[in-house]
């Protein structure tokens, strides 16, 4: 008995000074609200008080810490009077609060969707979606009051597993049925042109359509059927609860996407990161192939396998190595004999992710350029040698302008391909620091964000409608490329 | 006599020669104090981010010292011998600076590399300035004769000085790219997660043992090998007759497919990841190898097609022209005729698609979720995951799966690229 009661002084003795923040306690977790939901409910020690934030955090471990923590989600407590007060099932944070008479009420939102209560809340109870499957998750509530001091709620609830199983079982006929449809009509659409071959009596080409026919059906089942698939779900609500039985909802998911808080951001950001590598990637893969560009070069075919190494090694690998290096206790930090944590700093993951994929993509330019330099005459450089032109106007006035041919197609490719470049940022950041659940983080870019949209959010129908924006500005980027190329080609 | 360098004369092309000639080593080091300016300044950054202001402050005076030096190259001209000779007190200077500031600072590899930055240049400079012929030629005391000799030695000087330009902008980029790559050798062979530390200290083999005799990393190898061997069988059998009807037959409806495979090219991935995801998922292909067999072979499947119409257009005519005249069938002519002799392009475009499914990520980090069904680059990213970061596992793993990767690329890299930039860039 004695024992008990010095470890309860102990804990009285340990407690943190009183602080004016309400703390929340009683935390219960349950893993299984649904498809990667997890249900959240807590009380609080007094009442909360105006402009207090109430924010949940989460992590795979116990933690005691924000730091070691992701923010899910946060709830305002202030003045609800002119708000609405949504139902459930749209907000990945669904909440509802009681004040003390035990009816838990929907919360309101603002005009950013953040979830607001009325001060003298008690209890509130929330489904949080998008949370990793297949383990505990820990949450926590860490409790801001407007003096900005904040309390981290000392009971951590865990979860049971996350839910993984799927409550929503999708039909497959229809599915079979489309995709029987669409080969069916181009097996007929190939025996009608070849029928019309035959007819006019184009000999050669008796079985060409024969020969085509496994490719042209794969790739119209497998490819053009997503394709308008995805084009269709753009207008659909189809989420995780609404999956086979989703409706035409018109443009709303596009609204859904430009009132996205972070898409201004996230679209310049994918603007920088791909404009900034295609030309780190041709600035580099030219200087390194007009390096190379010399018979006479000693080890030159050494120095070329070695350069081609980011291209062979598997991108994955590369990025994950990458990543070792530039945690804080990884080798860059050694070898330059700095402190620094730069994933941690918004602007410090952008230049780092910036920065990898450089080292990625210069090979694949490298390579590409030096074939289009080897097919520059030799006689050329010859005759400008002898008229003693130096060596920077032969590569201003020689070299550039007829590498405009290769560079173009090639810059536009590049541009392409790092506008989708996935694994980089998801491996190397996954869109962090700074991901916030209702939007993008400071790294994301386009089809990571999308990524997230869709599997972590389960949102599939806002997701097609970000992936048909994507595309457009990308046919919009390439077509005002190719014609601003095109026309200063006519005037030179 | 003493010529003003704005005087001009015509008619005399000894004059001209005098007038034209100027030292190739001058040339060169104007061209390269740019570049020292340029690493003055990232170390001057480097000693900002280290905290270290006194370092940081004899960088800024390096830089600025370096600065006067480019402008006194510059400058120098024939018959200014005072500059000469401020130029090599200036790069004594430099020389002394540097040394001076390498000796104060802690000395890990990195300042090793600023400090031969720093020094090299300016001994280049006081070897080269030194120079009898550049002595001769800034005292303005230069016969014509000399200035011709002196531009026919020029052009062997220059094409030298490019030579070693060359290697030293080869030579850093290697160390870029191989640097991470020395690095992760060395977490694979050090005991522990630690990722730092100094560079093969002690060697141990305890990671590759774990990797190897783990049951995860064998089922992900066996996933990635039945996709990525599933892969190429499919993406051969569709691509290698629409290749060959592409590139022989004219038929109704040909430029129509051509440019649907073009166009697929050209689709970003990101359009089709959504309905892909929820068509597989109904059709129950999610969590299976067909399903990325699937999805592979169909990817693949338009450069495949490009690869392999344009191997196909180099293969003569005359030959099925004559093995058509001599009764084959058509059938026969593709079996045992053209088939036979693209085996080296085959085999390229095989190893093309097997390569692009077995480092495949998106897909397979999208369609198969469940742990026995990850293939390697999806089962490789879990080991660094939040819940735990075995990097010493994930190094040892990685260097296991990349090195035949790597291998097979480097043996093949001609063709590959060349295929790649006939399906890519062309098409």
């Amino acid at each position: 008995m004695k024992k008990y009661l010095v470890i309860f002084a102990l804990v009285i003795f340990c407690l943190p000074p009183m602080v004016e923040a309400s703390e929340a306690t009683q935390l219960e977790a349950d893993g299984d609200a649904g498809y990667r939901k997890v249900g959240l409910n807590w009380l609080m020690n007094s009442p909360v008080e105006a402009n207090t934030t109430l924010e949940i955090w989460m992590n795979e471990s116990s933690f005691s810490d924000t730091i070691d923590a992701t923010k899910h989600s946060m709830i305002r407590v202030g003045n609800v009077s002119g708000l609405q007060q949504p139902g459930f099932g749209e907000w990945y944070d669904d909440c509802s609060y009681e004040m003390g008479d035990g009816a838990y009420l929907p919360v309101y939102r603002d005009s950013y969707g953040v979830a607001v209560v009325p001060q003298g809340t008690i209890g509130v109870n929330c489904t949080l979606t998008g949370l990793p499957s297949g383990i505990e998750i820990h949450l926590a509530v860490l409790t801001i009051d407007a003096d900005e001091n904040s309390i981290l709620s000392s009971s951590i609830a865990s979860t049971s597993i996350v839910n993984d199983v799927e409550t929503v079982v999708i039909e497959t006929s229809p599915y079979i049925f489309a995709i029987g449809s669409i080969a069916l009509s181009m097996i007929a659409l190939l025996f009608v042109l070849r029928w019309m071959d035959n007819r006019d009596g184009r000999n050669t080409s008796r079985s060409a359509h024969f020969y085509i026919a496994p490719a042209i059906l794969a790739l119209s089942v497998l490819t053009f059927y997503p394709v308008l698939y995805g084009i269709w779900l753009s207008f659909t609500n189809a989420d995780q609860s609404h999956l086979g039985e989703q409706s035409f909802i018109g443009l709303n998911n596009f609204l859904t996407v430009i009132s996205t808080s972070g898409f201004f951001r996230v679209t310049v950001f994918t603007l920088v990161w791909s404009v900034v590598n295609v030309a780190a990637h041709i600035g580099f893969g030219l200087i390194l192939a007009m390096a190379l560009n010399s018979s006479e070069l000693k080890g030159r075919s050494v120095y070329r396998t070695a350069l081609l190494l980011p291209w062979a090694i598997p991108s994955y690998i590369s990025v994950l190595v990458w990543r070792g290096l530039y945690e804080p206790a990884g080798a860059l930090n050694d070898f330059l004999g700095t402190n620094l944590n730069l994933l941690a700093d918004a602007n410090g993951a952008r230049i780092v992710v910036i920065l990898v994929n450089i080292w990625l993509g210069i090979p694949f330019m490298m390579m590409s350029i030096s074939g289009a330099l080897q097919a520059l005459p030799k006689d050329m450089y010859e005759a400008a040698e002898v008229d003693g032109i130096d060596a920077f106007s032969r590569f201003r006035f020689l070299t550039l302008p007829n590498l405009r041919s290769a560079l173009i197609p090639l810059s536009l490719l590049g541009f392409i391909w790092t506008f989708n470049m996935f694994n980089v940022i998801y491996l190397m950041t996954d869109g962090g620091p700074n991901l916030d659940f209702d939007g993008p983080g400071s790294t994301d870019i386009l089809i990571t964000y999308v990524y997230d949209v869709a599997f972590r959010d389960g949102a599939y129908g806002v997701a097609a409608a970000w992936s048909v924006v994507i595309f457009l500005m990308l046919v919009a980027f390439s077509w005002t490329y190719m014609k601003k190329t095109n026309a200063t080609e006519a005037v030179s | 006599m003493i010529r003003n360098a704005s005087s001009f004369s015509m008619g005399e092309d000894g004059d001209l020669a005098r007038r034209w000639y100027i030292p190739a080593e001058i040339e060169s080091l104007r061209n390269l104090f740019p570049f020292v300016l340029v690493i003055n300044l990232v170390s001057f950054w480097l000693f900002i981010l280290r905290e270290d202001f006194d370092s940081a402050f004899s960088a800024s005076m390096q830089f600025l010292v370096s600065a006067i030096l480019l402008f006194m190259l510059k400058k120098l001209d024939r018959g200014k011998r005072f500059i000469r000779d401020g130029v090599i007190g200036i790069s004594g200077l430099i020389l002394l600076l540097s040394i001076l500031q390498f000796l104060s600072g802690p000395q890990i590899t990195i300042d090793i590399w600023m400090m031969l930055w720093s020094s090299i240049p300016a001994l280049w400079v006081i070897l080269s300035v030194s120079k009898p012929v550049v002595t001769l030629w800034a005292s303005g005391k230069q016969t014509v004769h000399s200035a011709e000799l002196g531009l026919s030695r020029n052009r062997k000087i220059k094409r030298f000085h490019g030579m070693i330009l060359r290697h030293i902008a080869l030579l850093h980029a290697v160390a870029f790219v191989v640097l991470p790559i020395l690095w992760i050798l060395d977490v694979a062979l050090s005991p522990g997660n630690s990722l730092g530390g100094g560079f093969f200290e002690i060697i141990t083999m305890e990671h590759f043992s774990n990797i190897l005799s783990s049951d995860s990393f064998w089922v992900w190898a066996r996933n990635s090998v039945i996709v990525s061997i599933g892969t190429t069988m499919l993406g051969l059998a569709l691509a290698i007759p629409a290749g060959y009807a592409f590139s022989r037959f004219r038929f109704r409806g040909r430029d129509y497919a051509m440019f649907s495979f073009l166009l697929v090219q050209m689709f970003p991935g990101v359009i089709i990841l959504v309905p892909y995801f929820l068509v597989m998922k109904a059709l129950g292909l999610l969590n299976s190898s067909l399903g990325l067999i699937l999805a592979y072979s169909v990817t693949a499947l338009p450069l495949c097609v490009w690869m392999l119409k344009g191997f196909f257009d180099t293969v003569p005519k005359e030959l099925e022209e004559a093995a058509l005249v001599d009764g084959c069938s058509q059938n026969q002519v593709f079996w045992r005729i053209i088939l036979p002799l693209s085996i080296p392009a085959v085999a390229v475009t095989a190893l093309f698609s097997f390569l692009a499914a077995w480092n495949e990520f998106l897909l397979a980090l999208t369609f198969n979720t469940s742990e026995d069904m990850y293939t390697l680059p999806v089962g490789l990213a879990s080991l660094i995951s939040s819940t735990g970061q075995a990097w010493g596992d994930f190094a040892a793993a990685s260097l296991l799966v990349s090195l035949p990767v790597v291998i097979l690329f480097i043996a093949f890299q001609r063709f590959l690229i060349e295929g790649l930039s006939a399906g890519g860039v062309k098409g």
